[in-house]
């Protein structure tokens, strides 16, 4: 348990704050507009994609209900 | 001139060696350390604006260093998962050697015994953890440990009792296990 008495205090490396003004920087490149155009593409996208989906169930349905109806008729056993 | 950027500069230089200090001995490991202390300035700097002066500033960093070290601990843990279950990945060597215990602010002579001390602190819960370090290797007291932990100070008295309770018990199994060897 004593084994870090005496522990003493070190200092980051010189360099240290130039990183982080470096990640700082870097960071700020990325303008909130360009993060609210790239959100607002992506939203775009998915509504896009469920109306697509959406008109492709409703055709499958039609396509089914006639099948069925023409089956039936052919397919009369009495 | 936004505030941030004027006063960033001289926040850092006061709060740098308390940063790295605290995640140095929660991390045990420099290029871990650096990691982290890299991570809270620039949480800093980014929250320097909506800082509303309710607590002083050493509590509010004392904050953001825990929280950051207890995220990159879990990142860590979550990568080591990975690397045991999954592929192996070119860089895991590296990886592995950056969890050495690399401590430059315990002497030589130490190093060896206050590996095994971290080795078993590790294991203590969270907030066990945070109140033995902040109380035993920064030094803080118990009124301070509080604020920063946002608790009451009979509760932190009971973490850092236990964290001792639990401490010596499990080094005194370790050391039962060594000589038994």
């Amino acid at each position: 348990m004593n084994s870090t008495n005496g522990i003493s205090a070190v200092t980051p490396s010189d360099d240290l704050l130039a990183r982080i003004q470096l990640k700082i920087k870097q960071q700020e490149k990325v303008a909130p507009t360009t993060v609210w155009w790239i959100a607002a593409s992506i939203a775009v996208l998915l509504t896009l994609n469920v109306a697509l989906l959406q008109k492709a169930k409703t055709r499958d349905n039609s396509t089914s209900s006639y099948l069925e109806h023409t089956l039936n008729q052919s397919n009369q056993l009495y | 001139m936004p505030k941030q950027n004027v006063i960033f500069e001289p926040i850092y230089h006061e709060f740098k060696v308390m940063v790295f200090n605290l995640a140095l001995h929660y991390l045990q490991n420099i290029e871990d350390a650096e990691e982290v202390t890299q991570d809270v300035f620039v949480k800093v700097y980014h929250s320097l604006a909506q800082f509303q002066q309710r607590s002083s500033y050493k509590t509010w960093i004392y904050r953001i260093t825990i929280n950051q070290c207890l995220d990159f601990t879990k990142k860590k843990n979550s990568r080591k998962r990975l690397y045991l279950f999954g592929q192996k990945s070119e860089n895991e060597r590296e990886y592995l050697n950056t969890t050495n215990f690399e401590h430059p602010g315990i002497l030589m002579e130490n190093q060896e015994a206050a590996a095994q001390l971290f080795s078993v602190i590790n294991t203590l819960t969270e907030n066990q953890k945070t109140a033995f370090l902040l109380s035993k290797l920064d030094g803080l007291s118990n009124p301070e440990i509080a604020e920063i932990m946002e608790m009451s100070i009979s509760a932190v008295e009971s973490l850092i009792f236990r964290a001792k309770a639990s401490l010596q018990e499990k080094l005194s199994k370790k050391f039962n296990e060594y000589r038994k060897k």
